[in-house]
């Protein structure tokens, strides 16, 4: 009977878990001047079509689940949504890749990585313009991600001294 | 029995305090993460492993790759529009465990103090930390991993930070 009890808890904590994984998406998807926008697996899977390279359609086809929202004016994230939303995908072990902070403005990247292969890429942005999260599930081998990129860098032109992209530019707040 | 109880005790009182001693920089830097006259930078090992896990033939993205193959982490607390830099950057310098830290560089330019130190074990250099105050302005960069000075010199030109080109002035001996 304990058996029992302990898999009906287990599985509804479970279930719980999964639903509360998009807590601020479910929040503010129906807040106004919300563009809310979820992609299911055959949505990108006929989308991929529509791309030229093989890489791309490739890698589109790996796509699981696209998740936006959206918001153009103004943030409705405050303070304490974001903070949680960071402890939140800290807890549900999301690795945090890179956080940039400049005056009102948070950008936070996390990534879930299993056997050499990314499943999930979230990305948060919230500042006095505008606020979004995009959540991209899938199953990206490195391998795969590589050819991308080296299709995307073929035939690039090799001229002068080469230039290095610039990491993420820090604006910084002028008080 | 007793002697049991006080061993546990004293087991989990020492985790207890080990895991509250955070190093001194990394309490200053918290003690600013939220502070909106603060820009704040926080790059994950994670996205050095994952950037160079990506192989590509183009050269640009090469460069990068052998800049950060080795690097831990990345985290910079930079404001540049402050009435008490020079005040922070000792009350930073204080916080400094001189006893770890080897001083590799230090410049005092009328206002302008640029202090730069590494944490070594053995031949490899397991950390950098570079400060920088002037009266309306203070940087704390610090650099965690293998880290090779000739390549950490070359990365100012990457990072798009304001008082990453103080480590332009790294310049390693020659053989």
């Amino acid at each position: 009977m304990k058996t029992i009890q302990f898999l009906i808890g287990f599985f509804l904590s479970v279930q719980l878990v999964q639903a509360q994984d998009y807590g601020m998406y479910w929040k503010y998807k129906d807040y106004d001047g919300a563009i809310a926008v979820s992609l299911p697996r055959w949505a990108t899977f006929t989308g991929s079509a529509f791309l030229e390279e093989k890489a791309d359609r490739q890698l589109m086809r790996k796509v699981k689940k696209v998740r936006v929202l959206f918001f153009e004016d103004g943030t409705p994230f405050s303070q304490r949504d974001i903070k949680r939303f960071q402890h939140k995908a800290k807890r549900r072990n999301l690795d945090e890749l890179l956080t940039v902070r400049t005056g009102k403005t948070h950008v936070n990247v996390f990534v879930k990585e299993r056997r050499d292969a990314i499943r999930k890429v979230v990305v948060f942005f919230s500042s006095p313009e505008g606020a979004g999260l995009v959540t991209l599930k899938g199953n990206f081998r490195l391998d795969e991600l590589n050819r991308v990129f080296e299709k995307s860098t073929k035939g690039k032109k090799k001229e002068g001294n080469p230039t290095i992209p610039n990491l993420p530019k820090v604006p910084v707040l002028r008080a | 029995m007793k002697q049991f109880i006080f061993s546990l005790l004293f087991l989990f009182g020492g985790a207890y305090a080990a895991s509250a001693q955070q190093d001194a920089i990394t309490r200053f830097f918290n003690q600013y993460a939220e502070d909106e006259r603060f820009t704040v930078v926080y790059i994950a090992p994670k996205l050095f492993h994952l950037a160079a896990k990506i192989e590509t033939d183009d050269e640009d993205w090469n460069n990068i790759r052998e800049i950060v193959k080795d690097l831990g982490g990345l985290r910079v607390l930079v404001a540049d529009s402050i009435e008490d830099g020079v005040a922070l950057y000792k009350t930073a310098l204080s916080k400094v465990p001189v006893s770890e830290y080897s001083e590799l560089l230090t410049v005092r330019d009328k206002d302008e103090h640029v202090r730069i130190w590494t944490k070594d074990s053995g031949n490899i250099i397991e950390e950098l930390l570079l400060l920088v105050g002037k009266p309306d302005e203070f940087v704390l960069l610090s650099f965690t991993g293998k880290i090779d000075l000739d390549k950490i010199s070359s990365l100012s030109k990457v990072l798009d930070v304001k008082g990453a080109e103080q480590l332009e002035k790294i310049k390693p001996a020659k053989n």
